[in-house]
């Protein structure tokens, strides 16, 4: 098996540390409409990069701009430091899996594998030994004779991976093609993609909209939202430090909170809402925030500490009181809707993860919740009426 | 409590009385080319097999045959690839005038055919091309190519766009894509379009008379030629083995891409 594997790529020397990927200012137009405006962004060699996002927000146009099938109304892409814009797709060294994978049914799953080597006119004599070299990378080893609807979900994956990684493309791209597998299957397959792209260390792009194969299979996490990129940061930065408050939103369970800025003392913010005074810190572009200004918040579930005795709550800067409006049992933990004082605001979520614990709070329950300071993520206030937040997080 | 069961009777009597009504023309002349008379009758008196070795004797009747299988030919290799590239054309372009062209190519049902006959009488006159066969298959190809470009368009639609990107993105130039993606997702639809275009010319009567002259007759000019002096079973004999033809390509079609992508085609 070791001897088999695909040639692993050399960590680049110190002369090659362009950017595998370097996107500058780029804006696309369909109808009038900016699917992408002005994003920018590098990627360096043999990193995976997700871009996560809302349908609608642009992530699948700005990867179709990399892939070549869309041309950028402006801006450039390079990519090893090569502009692409006048480069057909056919031309650019990239392998791409597809949303509904785009296997050619007509033919066996080596044939498919076969397909780049062929067009990119490989010697014929080592084509078989390759394809089944990389049949055996995608754990499809002896499947190659099968055709693509005697294939399962998963292995038409592999196949699809196989694909587009047999002929050692510069950068792989993945247009959500994991969108579609239940659920079990998918955190199957985002675990396989992280295992085959670190094992030969592929530039890697990924398109999705689920939160959590975003933050488990990349290395660095783009968010964007209405064509524009939010964040660009590692997945434990974008979780931890949402730059915006659509990023804190997007990602995780988080509460909605809004007041008015009180005070401002270093990253400690006061925030009156309604007739109650929260802290909490600044997030996002420092010096937006002003006194007297509307100012939005958002914190997370699991941040959020539940107690019936308020003493116990005594470290935390910020202490409330609400009720248990419902209980909500996911079997590896429970969440609380509490409703609070806050005004405009609807019940908070609250995780409970220590579900075998001898407090269980019913509907009806009073209890007192609390915060430290540096958990409330405060924002200039939303321009706009709040962006709808995806499912829950799962 | 019998609404239903007088439903049931009600529907099954009209499909019975539609299917009688399809068949009964075809079953007509079925019974009467096994007559052992010498008019044609139906029911048949006595049963012999003798107009079928008549008409198996009768040479002028395979020359015209095989002229009527040369016309078919002639036809469906010229709609084969004008056909295949109009369907996928209109299929998966945004071709501009769409609507003009579907309406352009309804014409040759709107027209009557004696019209269209008479048209490409006069331009084959002119361009001297008249009293040779290939011409009257061209004719067919032009009067029935909106068949074979619905049934290419049928498939063309249903291929799913990704599988070009696809193609782009494994390295294979445009013409390469459409060799190998596109135009196997096609192959369906041009065999059902090819099969029609095949019948329908080997069928084709009205233009073929417009077209031909007496040394080329093909099989349905010469039928129609002798029923104007005598009408004998032979005659329904021809027609039994035109039927099989008909039934001959139905059933290769079935065995081929299955009936449903025809029976789909519009």
């Amino acid at each position: 098996m070791e001897r088999m594997k695909p040639a692993f790529r050399q960590p680049q020397a110190a002369e090659d540390r362009q950017a595998a990927v370097s996107v500058r200012g780029v804006s696309m137009v369909y109808d009038g409409v900016h699917a992408v405006r002005d994003a920018s962004f590098d990627l360096a060699q043999g990193k995976f990069l997700t871009i996560l996002g809302p349908s609608g927000s642009g992530k699948t146009t700005l990867l179709r701009l990399i892939a070549g099938f869309l041309e950028p109304t402006s801006g450039e892409i390079f990519i090893n430091g090569r502009a692409v814009s006048a480069v057909p797709p056919h031309r650019r060294s990239i392998g791409m899996v597809f949303q509904k994978l785009a296997l050619f049914p007509h033919m066996t799953a080596a044939q498919n594998v076969a397909f780049p080597l062929k067009m990119r006119r490989r010697d014929a004599r080592t084509i078989p030994e390759r394809v089944e070299r990389y049949l055996e990378l995608v754990r499809l080893g002896g499947l190659g004779g099968r055709r693509v609807h005697e294939l399962s979900g998963g292995q038409q994956q592999r196949v699809a991976i196989a694909r587009a990684l047999v002929f050692e493309p510069d950068l792989l791209l993945l247009d959500e093609p994991l969108a579609a597998l239940d659920r079990k299957l998918r955190e199957e397959m985002q675990l396989e993609f992280r295992r085959i792209q670190r094992q030969l260390g592929v530039t890697t792009i990924n398109v999705t909209h689920d939160q959590r194969e975003a933050l488990v299979v990349s290395d660095e996490v783009i968010v964007m939202e209405a064509g524009m990129i939010e964040q660009n940061a590692s997945p434990l930065d974008t979780y931890r430090a949402p730059a915006t408050s659509f990023v804190a939103n997007f990602l995780g369970v988080t509460n909605r909170l809004s007041g008015v800025v009180t005070s401002l003392d270093g990253d400690r913010i006061g925030l009156l809402a309604g007739d109650h005074l929260m802290v909490g810190a600044a997030a996002g572009p420092g010096g937006s925030l002003q006194i007297g200004a509307r100012a939005s918040a958002a914190i997370r579930a699991e941040q959020i500490r539940i107690s019936p005795d308020l003493f116990a709550l005594s470290g935390l800067e910020t202490v409330l009181s609400g009720t248990v409006s419902d209980v909500i049992f996911e079997g590896d933990r429970v969440v609380y809707e509490i409703l609070t004082v806050l005004p405009e605001t609807g019940p908070l979520r609250v995780f409970d993860h220590d579900v075998g614990s001898r407090r269980q709070y019913r509907a009806g329950d009073a209890v007192h919740l609390g915060w430290n300071a540096r958990d409330l993520f405060v924002y200039k206030a939303d321009p706009e009426p709040a962006a709808t937040k995806p499912d829950r997080g799962d | 409590m019998t609404g239903s069961l007088g439903k049931s009777v009600v529907l099954w009597s009209v499909v019975a009385c539609g299917l009688v009504i399809l068949s009964a023309p075809t079953l007509v002349v079925l019974g009467a080319s096994f007559t052992a008379g010498n008019i044609i009758a139906f029911p048949p008196e006595g049963l012999s097999l003798k107009w079928y070795s008549r008409i198996a004797g009768a040479g002028d009747l395979w020359n015209a045959f095989q002229r009527s299988l040369y016309v078919a030919f002639v036809c469906t290799l010229a709609a084969i690839p004008v056909g295949t590239l109009a369907g996928i054309a209109l299929a998966k372009y945004a071709v501009r005038p769409e609507r003009t062209i579907q309406v352009y190519l309804l014409l040759p049902f709107t027209i009557p055919l004696i019209g269209s006959g008479i048209g490409l009488m006069l331009l084959f006159g002119d361009l001297r091309l008249l009293g040779q066969l290939w011409p009257v298959g061209i004719a067919c190809c032009v009067i029935n190519l909106p068949f074979m470009i619905w049934a290419v368009m049928a498939s063309a639609s249903a291929l799913d766009p990704e599988l070009e990107l696809a193609a782009a993105s494994c390295g294979a130039p445009p013409l390469s894509t459409f060799l190998h993606v596109t135009l196997p997702a096609v192959v369906p639809g041009v065999i059902s379009g090819s099969l029609l275009m095949f019948i329908l010319a080997l069928n084709e009567f009205l233009v073929s008379l417009l077209l031909v002259d007496a040394r080329i007759v093909t099989l349905p000019v010469h039928i129609y030629n002798s029923i104007r002096s005598i009408i004998t079973p032979d005659l329904a004999a021809i027609s039994v083995v035109f039927i099989a033809c008909a039934a001959a390509a139905v059933l290769l079609l079935d065995r081929l891409v299955g009936l449903e992508i025809f029976l789909k085609s519009k």
